[in-house]
């Protein structure tokens, strides 16, 4: 299981780098190199670190263990086949992570970051969407089951596509540069990761690098199945493409018309459940 | 769905009332749990406000009365959030997450902020309203399956609680401070004084997560 983790984190942020220089090359700039992002965490590791005077430093530090914990125990959710309402569950506790990035240190840049991520709650409301339509069809939360149900009935992509644009709308929204990114929009600086550095931002790309992985596994499994292992990472790699592309051609949103955007599709989404509720 | 957060694995009885792990709520009550300790060990951020059009910031210092109101208030909606979490009964999970809501008000009804009061007033008002849908759908709940009991009712002999009663608990549970009620929550992130003011945000979030298990299990 550990290998398997560090090789998540890894690849996690291999994908991350590879986000990066598809973006930069659909915009026609050379980009950084597809291994960036590892570099930034080992980078970070040896960097100095410090705690801003401001800052609750219990809290400040603490955060970042959350963050890297909380998305450890999804990874093994994931792969032990548990309740998908546990990962929806620990998607939405990120949140809680970016509030503690973001307000623990003081700083007015990460404070706005905070309240950004406090008002695109909206954005969470598709992945309730998507497992509630995954519970309709399949019977069951768990992971196992869900795929022992494709394995017999196909894809769920097929079957409830909408519910997988869902899901896809929500990874996309957590992926850096996104339209939806606004919590660490440039005009905030690095948004509620500002004063995190050295060591402390070397966890925060640990978890970026896992939390991204999981993401994309996560739709991998409820969407498509039981897939090869070089399946799974092949999957994975055309959905970063995709995201790659909508983050390279769609300009970031401003916060109002994020969150208005993402509570349209939400509306959209829950009709959408009814509908398979009622009808399907 | 019976076992929608997977299988309870250890039940606490008392009396009547029943408290289970799952561990989808077990894994809840951790982070209630842990939040709640960082509540208790944290000193509280102070808040840096940059005066534009000037080359100057200033710092806002919480006073030490101020700073042992909200932490008591933190810790009070922490161990409000974690009762919500575990127990096992309709009409508990309604009062923890009207106490929550309480508390809510309480965390930053020490600031000195008209911004700050002003949404704790508007966020108070909702929470107000919430309580009503609330324990309607428990009094529904009540009222057509003769139990409050989460496990009762997950059990399929029972007649299955009616989809307005579901409907209501979460309509409560979002007046509580989900989307979209939560415009005067982001007001109330304002005040100073992470990790207090986490506490508001956590809580609520946590309520939100439960209340589905708990609608899946009905």
């Amino acid at each position: 299981m550990i290998p398997y983790l560090l090789f998540a984190t890894f690849f996690g942020l291999l994908l991350l780098g590879i986000h990066r220089k598809l973006i930069a090359r659909i915009q026609r700039r050379p980009g950084p190199p597809i291994w960036q992002e590892i570099l930034h965490a080992l980078k970070f590791s040896f960097k100095s670190t410090w705690i801003p005077a401001t800052a609750s430093e219990v809290l400040f530090v603490s955060v970042v263990l959350i963050a890297i914990g909380i998305w450890t125990a999804a990874f093994f959710v994931l792969i032990t086949g548990g309740s998908l309402l546990i990962i929806f569950a620990i998607y939405m506790l990120h949140k809680i992570v970016e509030h503690g990035f973001g307000l623990s240190s003081g700083s007015p840049y990460g404070k706005f970051g905070g309240v950004r991520s406090v008002i695109s709650a909206a954005s969470e409301i598709p992945l309730f969407v998507s497992v509630s339509a995954v519970a309709i069809f399949t019977g069951s939360l768990q992971i196992s089951d869900i795929i022992a149900y494709q394995a017999e009935a196909g894809p769920l992509l097929f079957t409830i596509p909408l519910a997988a644009v869902a899901l896809y709308l929500v990874i996309l929204s957590k992926f850096p540069s996104s339209p939806f990114a606004i919590v660490e929009s440039k005009e905030i600086v690095s948004g509620y990761k500002t004063e995190h550095f050295g060591v402390w931002r070397a966890g925060l790309e640990i978890c970026n690098g896992l939390k991204s992985y999981v993401l994309l596994l996560t739709f991998t499994m409820v969407f498509i199945g039981s897939l090869p292992f070089l399946g799974i990472l092949l999957t994975m790699l055309l959905l970063v493409a995709s995201i790659a592309f909508v983050c390279a051609l769609c300009p970031m949103l401003s916060p109002f018309d994020s969150v208005t955007i993402q509570t349209i599709i939400t509306g959209i989404m829950l009709i959408y459940v009814m509908y398979l509720g009622v009808f399907g | 769905m019976i076992g929608a957060g997977g299988s309870p694995f250890m039940y606490l009885e008392f009396g009547d009332i029943v408290i289970y792990f799952s561990p989808y709520t077990l894994s809840l009550f951790l982070l209630a749990l842990v939040f709640t300790v960082l509540v208790i060990a944290s000193r509280p951020e102070r808040q840096l406000d940059i005066a534009f059009g000037a080359d100057a910031y200033t710092t806002k210092e919480i006073s030490l009365p101020e700073m042992r109101f909200r932490r008591f208030m933190a810790i009070a909606c922490g161990l409000a959030s974690m009762g919500a979490m575990v127990t096992g009964d309709v009409f508990d999970f309604c009062l923890f997450t009207s106490l929550v809501g309480i508390c809510n008000v309480g965390i930053v009804a020490a600031v000195r902020s008209r911004h700050v009061q002003n949404a704790a007033y508007q966020y108070g008002l909702v929470a107000l309203a919430g309580t009503v849908p609330l324990f309607g759908g428990a009094a529904i709940v009540a009222a057509t399956t003769g139990t409050l009991s989460l496990i009762e009712l997950s059990k399929t002999v029972l007649p299955a609680a009616p989809a307005v009663a579901k409907g209501f608990l979460v309509l409560g549970v979002m007046g509580e401070g989900m989307a979209p009620f939560y415009a005067a929550k982001a007001e109330m992130f304002r005040a100073p004084g992470a990790p207090y003011v986490i506490m508001c945000s956590l809580s609520s979030l946590l309520i939100f997560l439960r209340v589905i298990e708990v609608v899946l299990q009905m």
